[in-house]
């Protein structure tokens, strides 16, 4: 590096420029001031990312069509045509009836809990961050959401909503390592947080007092307690119980509920008002 | 690189939605390929080091704008593994298998290093296990920079043929 040089010299300061850019838009959109401006450059690219995904999807299930239709080829040979029509026809009514069975799933959680009014969310998108579980919904501040919101499936939880635009919003999902979710297991009772193991990590609920009998296969749902989610959402059941007597507390690892590699569908829980503990501490500090 | 800086915006704003749309649906080996990230490091090994700082600026900005991480985070990451990289890369065998290779599964490896302290440092729950639960895809990186590489190289012979004198 000879930074006698000139050009070298402006080479070394673009470089020294760019980085220092970053460290400010870092700095920047932590404390929450970058956002009106990111959502000016996020929301078209949101639009053609909501184009890209469905066309992805029509061209995933256009090629995973044609394998019925290769070997009715090879056994029907003159009822080719018509068998093209009704392999059409049959792949439509196949994903009619999945569409079915999801937005039955759906209405049957929405039964459930009829006090809660949900908003329903295509996802549209997920994290590309590969240390970071989140994921990409099309619905934003214009259709009501707000950050915060507590995010389910027909299986059960799947996140909180951490940023929106106006129209699409991200959600961190249970599974993340900066998730923490308080829980109440079903048949125990026992409380405790339950914290996402991240990526390749298992969710897990630590501390739980040695009293409580937790057994394998016990339901895990939300307890409600801090306010940020509501009561008795589902989220995964109990695998595993690591018990040392030798330790004050023991540990449950919790399979989630929800596949969230393969979500399409999910709900938002609009009318939820979560609990700001912060005033709490607000109050102690006032003099 | 004013030129290269204006090439590098459509096609770092089309991977990042390439990435988020679709490369995600289909993991290879249970991972994501930051495709971002390999091109604009082979970008940067088949030109220079600004170059290469150039284009891990414009495609981590875009990789951020559709993730929970702060933005900026990832541009500076990539930008300082690249620059390290670069600045190795003198030092590693000149094949053209082995270089890339090798700077690709080292860059990865340093990005997601830095990635997961800044992370932490503002207030993210990323952890050494995240880390290490990572490492494969350095090695996934270092075998799939060889067709990127190669790929920029003939985009790098289209845009800017080498000159014959006579």
């Amino acid at each position: 590096m000879n930074l006698n040089n000139a050009p070298q010299r402006i080479r070394w300061g673009v470089i020294a420029l760019l980085i220092g850019i970053a460290i400010f838009l870092s700095i920047l959109d932590n404390s929450g001031n970058l956002d009106n401006a990111l959502a000016f450059l996020r929301n078209p690219l949101i639009a053609i990312l909501d184009w890209t995904s469905a066309r992805t999807d029509t061209l995933a299930d256009a090629l995973s069509g044609p394998r019925d239709l290769q070997e009715a080829k090879t056994e029907i040979e003159r009822l080719q045509e018509r068998l093209d029509a009704l392999e059409r026809e049959n792949e439509e009514l196949r994903e009619s009836q999945g569409e079915a069975q999801l937005l039955f799933d759906l209405f049957n959680r929405a039964r459930q809990a009829p006090e809660l009014t949900r908003v329903t969310a295509n996802v549209i998108g997920q994290d590309t961050n590969p240390a970071i579980r989140s994921i990409i919904i099309d619905k934003g501040s214009e259709d009501g959401i707000l950050v915060g919101m507590p995010v389910e499936s027909a299986r059960g939880l799947v996140g909180r909503v951490f940023r929106t635009a106006a129209k699409s919003s991200q959600v961190v999902l249970i599974t993340d390592s900066a998730s923490a979710i308080p829980t109440r297991l079903g048949t125990s009772r026992a409380t405790g947080i339950l914290r996402g193991g991240g990526l390749g990590g298992s969710m897990a609920i630590d501390w739980l007092d040695l009293k409580y009998q937790v057994e394998i296969g016990e339901v895990v749902s939300t307890s409600g307690l801090g306010g940020k989610f509501p009561q008795g959402i589902v989220i995964g059941r109990v695998i595993e119980v690591e018990r040392r007597e030798a330790e004050l507390f023991q540990r449950a690892i919790v399979q989630p509920a929800v596949d969230t590699e393969s979500l399409e569908i999910v709900f938002v829980i609009t009318d939820f008002q979560p609990i700001e503990t912060d005033i709490f501490s607000d109050t102690t500090e006032t003099p | 690189m004013r030129t290269s800086f204006y090439l590098a915006v459509p096609i770092m704003m089309l991977l990042s939605i390439t990435q988020s749309a679709i490369i995600a649906r289909y993991p290879l080996l249970g991972f994501v390929p930051q495709l971002s990230f390999l091109v604009a490091l082979s970008w940067g090994l088949l030109h220079d080091v600004e170059e290469g700082v150039t284009w891990a600026f414009v495609g981590g900005f875009f990789i951020d704008l559709f993730s929970v991480t702060p933005t900026g985070v990832t541009p500076f990451v990539w930008m300082i593994a690249i620059l390290v990289v670069i600045q190795l890369s003198q030092i590693f065998p000149t094949s053209r298998y082995i270089m890339p290779t090798i700077s690709g599964a080292l860059g990865t490896l340093l990005y997601i290093a830095m990635q997961v302290l800044l992370l932490r440092l503002f207030g993210y729950q990323s952890s050494l296990e995240t880390v290490i639960a990572l490492l494969p895809l350095s090695i996934l990186h270092g075998i799939l920079i060889l067709p990127v590489y190669w790929l920029m190289y003939t985009l790098l012979q289209r845009i800017r043929p080498r000159r014959v004198s006579f």
